[in-house]
Formats: structure tokens, C-alpha cells, sequence
């Protein structure tokens, strides 16, 4: 069935914003109505610009109304990129030859083309990344700005590197546009439902154990990499989560979980919960098209999925956004997933990384041991 | 926001006829609200209207579908899409089914009230709404309520007030609400209904009801215009603004009822002068506010309440923050001189 009761997860164009928008140098245009604007201009954390479109252009032509806000920039923004919506996507203007005088990015990423994760990929395509063999470094990749711990799981994997002796290549998509052009030979994941797909995947960030492999194997390709400051923290902080996590299973039974998010954080919550607190993992409703898991799984598109899901497996622990917080329930909740709305987020909290892992197991227990109370 | 609009033509930043309509269709309890276009616009709406939730304490999610408009379904049309939608949503447990298209769908010429018109054993509700094809946001705010006022009929009249089209994405909708209903109750007047905000169609019925309607601000004009003539019911344009303006809303109310507002009136006045003297400490300084607000009715007030306190504006003064819609009542003055005070003292 093509309807949706309140689907949750957002569209193609929105996707196209988040990815271009990442890169600091570039000021993004969405070529379509105010309502079409506000969404993204919401959820984002960046400034957006808008051609807000009204019935004249769709009548007779959107071009001039292109040129006035393409000419309000130029001169201001470094590098321009144009999103297109549904409707101009639909009104079959040849929109790139209106553009030939600018020197502009065009992205034909009309929401109706598919999901968050569909525009993101179109975008960064028409970006054409491409590994320079003179840069040194790792890349970092799935900074998308629609993830709200994507800032952190930037600073996290900066930091780690650091501590390891490892330049950072380019940062995928949060760096300036230039470095999309010269990105390193190698890379390490954080969200990666947003992976660029640019130069040979090192492995992820996402728990411990997925950090110490990564890790590892930036030793065999970086001379230079000293990672033994990252085993030790991992070594040190993995004791401490053990004896939380211990701690919690002498009063408490494991936590019966319901996770609801992109499928790469919903797989390591999984993996995380049943391996430091024996949790059972009732069901893995993933936002996006699910990969293989031990656990059962499936692709949630809309909210009255996710509440018969939560009826029917009446799991202790639930983790999602603030569409499956909103529930009236007794569960306890830990937020993964955007959106995150109704709570104030200013600090750079990560997902990937140790401190993404020890943040994860810190606000499971708290929100457990809540509930208990 | 950061765009360029044609300075000729406010509506580019009007929002989406959507959007408006929505705000206020999902304020009817036990209803499902079908949208008409790609899954993307509901859930862009869905987020929105859960944040807004959210921030006025209200955890419920509302309660909408998407006919989930695909390439295909635009190239070849989305009638169909629309009828599967409403066929499934008809069997629900819902008093009332709205549906409201959106510019996809009004762009490829989706006949949406014709597929609306069929009888599926529950009240079927077309609002017209066209993303920004129909309009702005208050376009979509006002067709919502003129479709779900029509669906009352007349009934006696009584001794009490309705709320029309309170703002139900304003943060301080609750606070402004309960304002008003301080100032009723100064005059011994209840509220009858709050049209629409978490009333159910049974409450709608009892539209009709009130000797005065007060609307939430004049862009509401046409609808109480419509409810006048409908129901016969007058109307007061907006909530008071402004410490001379909420003493006028007193008396405005009050003639409407045809009773005495000279003690509601003067313990107005003493309320007021008790809140400016709050703000003593702040006399004699200089402020200023965001040129966006200078021609708004937020500037008018803010003057009147800056004399009142011995504050001067000048361009060079301390900026402090202002809204476009002024504060509601005496209250929303007294909430607005903490944040200048909070400005002040930065």
C-alpha cells in the first residue's frame, strides 16, 4: 500500500539539503514553495535560503524568480547549490540550461523521488567525490546534518584520530566543498545509512569492539598510526560499562528492548544491549531498509506501525525519536533517532566513537533505573 | 529565515496552505486528517505539529495519512491513490475524515472534491488547500475553519463567549488563552467553546451558541465575518493587546453583554500600574528593537508600554526581543518587560 499513516521518516529533498548543506562553503537554495522551505530550515541546524515560489511561477515560469534570489548571493555565498522540489521538479522547466550563466551545484532531488537517505546520496553524486592519493590522512564518513549526533560523532572520531596520530582527510559532509574533490585513500564510518562510499572502508565507529577492528586496521595502512592510546581507553572504558552495566543486573532484570531508528544505529543498540546487559531484543524496526541482524527486523515507515509494534511486544526499554517518546507508556526511553523534538540539545553528545558508546549504555541505564523508580 | 523574498509580495513567506490547515483540523479530537500528496509533505507536517506539540506540553501525535503520491502516480494521476485512502480511513473509528490536498496534487489536477463527494458512512470533509498554490498559512487557517463551521447548525444562544482560531503553533497559545479567559471571568463570562483547538465535532455543534465570538487576531476577519452571518453572532477582531488595548477589550466584551465593566475596569488599571511599578529599575534606559517589527502592531504596544516605565527608544538603545504578534493582556506585557529586563542586564 502506497499511503502512509504519519510517515516518519523525511524526503528526498530534505536529504539533499542535509548533504549540501554540510559543507561549509556551500549556501543552499531550495527551489520550491515556503512550505517546502520550512521543513528543512527547522530540522537543520544552518542557515538555508529559499526561491518560495508562488502560482505565477508555476504558471508562467520560475526562472526570474531563480535569478532574483541566484542574484542576491552571488558575490555573498562562496558556492551555490540549488535543490529542487516537487513542483518545479514536475513543471518539466529545463532548469539547468536557466542556471548555464551561474556557476551553481543542481540537485534533481524532488521529495516524491524517495527518502532522506536517496536525496543524501543524489547530492553527494552530483558532488563527484573522488580520492586525491597525495592526502594523507582517514576520512570520516555519515556526518549528515539531519542526524542530530552527527556533530558529535565528528568530534569523537577527530579526537580518537588525534590520539592515535592520524590526520583527518575529508569529512564527509561537514568540511569545506574543495576537500570532496581530495579525499583520502581510506575511511571510517560513523552513521553509516549516510556512507559517501569514497575511498576503501576501514570499518565503523559504532561500539567498542567495531572502534578497537577499525582501529587496527588504520595501523596496517597508516605507518604513522599509533593507536595504543585508543586501546587503552577502550580497554579502560570498557571495565567501566561492564561494572555499570554488572551493577544494574544484580537488582534488575535485562531490559526487553524495542529499537525504532536508521538501520546503522539501530544495529549497534542492538548489538551494544544484548552484549553488555543480556538484553532481549524484541524487534528492530528500522526507518530505512533493513540489513541482516540475529534479531527480529523489519522497515517501519509510519507511526501506527511503531505503536502496534510497542502493543504487542510491551518491551521495558524502547528506543526511537520523540514520535515513539510521545507514546503514553510506561517504557522506559532512550532518544537515538531524529527527530528529537521537545528537548533542549546544545551540547555535541555522540553516538559513534568510546564516548558515543559510554553516552549510549549511561542513558539506557539512567532511563531504566528511572522507570524502576 | 534567511531568503529573499520580492519585498512586493509578502506571501512568499507565508507558509504553506497545508500547514495552516492541519493546525487546525488536528485539533479536532477523534478525527483522521487524509493528505493528499507525496509521504514527504506529511511528514514534514507531522514533524512539525509534534514539535509544536511538544512544546506546549501535549504528548498526543496527530492523527494523519498520506495517500503517498509517487513519479507514477503523478504522471498518471492520484485519484486513485485518494480513493484507496479514503475507502481504508472511512473504516476507522473516527467521527470525521478532512482531507486536504496539497500543490502536487492541485498542480496535476487531482479532482479531490469529486472523489470526496461518495458516501463512505462518515462525514468526508474536503478542505481547500493547495500547498502554496492555495495561499498562505492563514488561507489554510481559514478555509479549515469555514469547512467545520459549516458542518453546525444554529442552536439557541447563551450567556457565554466562543474562542475562534486560536494560534495552536504559538508557544504561548495556553498562556494567551488563559488571559482572556481572566478578563471574561472579570466580567462573569464563560467560555463556550474554543473553535478549534481539542474540541470534538460534538463541541462544534454548540458553534452557534455564543452571544460574541473573539478571534485571535484580525487575519481571522472573513471567518467571523462568515460565523455573523451564519449564526448571527458578533465578533470582537482580535485578544487584547496592549495595556490601553486590553482595558478596551474589557469594555468591548462588556457592551456586547450589555453589562457594567467600571470594576473590572479599575482593577485592570491598578494591576497594570502594579506591574509597570515591578519594572522600575529599568526607567530611564534606552532600547531598541529588530527593524522587522517596526511597522507591527508589536511596535505600537511596545511604545505605549515604554512610556508607561520612563524607557526611551532609540536606535542605538539596547535591542531587545519582540515578536510580530504583540503580547496577549496585561500578562503577555508583564512577560515581555522580563525579557527586556533579561536584555537589559546581558
Amino acid at each position: 500500500m502506497p499511503e502512509c499513516e504519519n510517515p516518519l521518516w523525511p524526503c528526498a529533498m530534505t536529504g539533499a539539503a542535509a548533504c549540501l548543506a554540510g559543507f561549509e562553503d556551500i549556501t543552499v537554495v531550495i527551489h520550491g514553495s515556503s512550505g517546502c522551505y520550512f521543513y528543512p530550515a527547522t530540522l537543520l541546524p544552518v542557515p538555508l535560503h529559499g526561491t518560495f515560489i508562488l502560482e505565477n511561477e508555476v504558471i508562467f515560469g520560475s526562472e526570474q524568480r531563480l535569478h532574483e534570489v541566484l542574484d542576491g548571493l552571488v558575490g555573498k555565498a562562496e558556492k551555490i547549490a540549488v535543490v529542487m522540489t516537487c513542483i518545479p521538479a514536475i513543471l518539466g522547466e529545463d532548469v539547468r540550461s536557466m542556471l548555464k550563466s551561474y556557476d551553481v551545484i543542481l540537485v534533481d532531488s524532488p521529495g516524491f523521488s524517495g527518502d532522506v537517505e536517496t536525496g543524501y546520496k543524489k547530492a553527494l553524486s552530483v558532488l563527484a567525490p573522488s580520492v586525491d592519493p597525495d592526502r594523507h590522512g582517514i576520512n570520516i564518513d555519515g556526518a549528515c546534518l539531519f542526524d542530530p549526533f552527527s556533530r558529535g560523532n565528528v568530534r569523537e572520531i577527530v579526537r580518537l584520530l588525534g590520539c592515535a596520530s592520524v590526520p583527518v582527510g575529508t569529512v564527509f559532509c561537514s568540511d569545506r566543498f574543495e576537500c570532496a574533490g581530495h579525499a583520502a585513500a581510506y575511511t571510517v564510518g560513523t552513521n553509516m545509512d549516510f556512507a559517501s562510499g569514497v575511498g576503501s572502508l576501514l570499518g565503523g565507529t559504532l561500539g567498542l569492539e567495531e572502534i578497537s577492528t577499525t582501529f587496527s586496521r588504520i595501523a596496517s595502512v597508516c605507518p604513522e598510526a599509533d593507536i595504543s592510546p585508543v586501546d587503552r581507553e577502550i580497554e579502560r572504558e570498557e571495565e567501566r560499562i561492564v561494572r555499570a552495566c554488572d551493577k544494574y543486573l544484580r537488582r534488575f532484570d535485562p531490559p526487553q528492548a524495542v529499537i525504532f531508528s536508521g538501520f546503522s544505529y539501530a544495529a549497534f543498540a542492538a548489538r551494544i544491549l544484548e552484549h553488555y546487559l543480556d538484553a532481549d531484543i524484541l524487534y528492530v524496526g528500522s526507518r530505512n531498509e533493513p540489513g541482516t541482524l540475529p534479531f527480529p527486523c523489519g522497515h517501519v515507515k509510519g507511526f501506527s506501525h511503531v505503536t502496534s509494534l510497542i502493543r504487542k511486544f510491551n518491551p521495558d526499554l524502547v528506543l526511537g525519536s520523540s514520535f515513539e517518546r510521545s507514546m503514553d507508556s510506561m517504557q522506559a526511553f532512550v532518544g537515538l533517532t531524529p527527530p528529537l523534538r521537545g528537548i533542549v540539545k546544545l551540547a555535541p553528545h555522540s553516538v559513534a566513537g568510546i564516548t558515543g558508546t559510554l553516552s549510549f549504555i549511561e542513558n539506557v541505564l539512567n532511563a531504566c533505573m528511572d522507570r524502576k523508580k | 529565515m534567511t531568503s529573499n523574498p520580492l519585498p512586493l509580495n509578502l506571501s512568499r513567506s507565508g507558509g504553506c496552505t497545508l500547514t495552516g490547515a492541519l493546525s487546525v483540523t488536528t485539533r479536532v479530537r477523534n478525527t483522521v486528517t487524509i493528505v493528499h500528496g507525496p509521504k514527504g509533505c506529511t511528514h514534514h507536517n507531522f514533524s512539525l505539529l509534534h514539535a509544536t506539540n511538544l512544546d506546549n506540553d501535549r504528548v498526543t501525535i496527530p492523527d494523519l495519512i498520506s495517500t503517498g503520491l509517487s513519479e507514477c502516480d503523478i504522471i498518471f494521476g492520484g485519484e486513485g491513490a485518494l480513493e484507496r485512502t479514503l475507502d481504508a480511513a472511512a473504516k476507522r473509528d473516527v467521527s470525521t475524515v478532512f482531507v486536504l490536498s496539497t500543490c502536487i496534487a492541485d498542480t496535476i489536477g487531482d479532482d479531490v472534491a469529486a472523489v470526496c463527494r461518495k458516501d463512505r458512512g462518515v462525514p468526508v470533509v474536503p478542505v481547500p488547500t493547495g500547498g502554496f498554490l492555495g495561499g498562505t498559512f492563514q488561507n489554510g487557517v481559514n478555509n479549515a475553519l469555514t469547512a467545520i463551521a459549516d458542518l453546525a447548525e444554529s442552536c439557541p444562544k447563551a450567556w457565554c463567549v466562543n474562542i475562534i482560531g486560536e494560534k495552536n503553533l504559538e508557544y504561548e497559545v495556553e498562556e494567551n488563552f488563559k488571559e482572556v479567559t481572566r478578563l471574561l471571568a472579570a466580567l462573569g463570562i464563560p467560555v463556550n467553546l474554543r473553535f478549534v483547538r481539542d474540541c470534538s465535532m460534538a463541541d462544534i455543534h454548540g458553534l452557534g451558541a455564543a452571544r460574541l465570538n473573539i478571534l485571535r487576531d484580525e487575519d481571522l476577519h472573513e471567518v467571523g465575518e462568515r460565523l455573523r452571518l451564519r449564526f448571527g453572532t458578533p465578533f470582537i477582531s482580535s485578544f487584547p493587546a496592549g495595556l490601553a488595548g486590553t482595558i478596551g477589550f474589557l469594555e468591548s466584551v462588556a457592551d456586547n453583554f450589555g453589562v457594567k465593566s467600571l470594576r473590572a475596569v479599575r482593577e485592570e488599571k491598578v494591576l497594570q500600574e502594579a506591574i509597570l511599578r515591578e519594572f522600575d529599575d529599568i526607567s530611564g534606559t534606552e532600547i531598541s528593537f529588530d527593524p522587522s517589527v517596526l511597522d507591527s502592531d508589536t511596535f505600537r504596544l511596545a511604545c505605549e508600554v515604554a512610556e508607561g516605565i520612563g524607557i526611551t527608544i532609540d536606535r542605538d538603545g539596547c535591542r531587545v526581543p519582540a515578536e510580530i504578534s504583540p503580547p496577549v493582556g496585561t500578562a503577555g506585557v508583564r512577560r515581555m518587560l522580563h525579557r527586556w529586563r533579561r536584555a537589559i542586564h546581558a
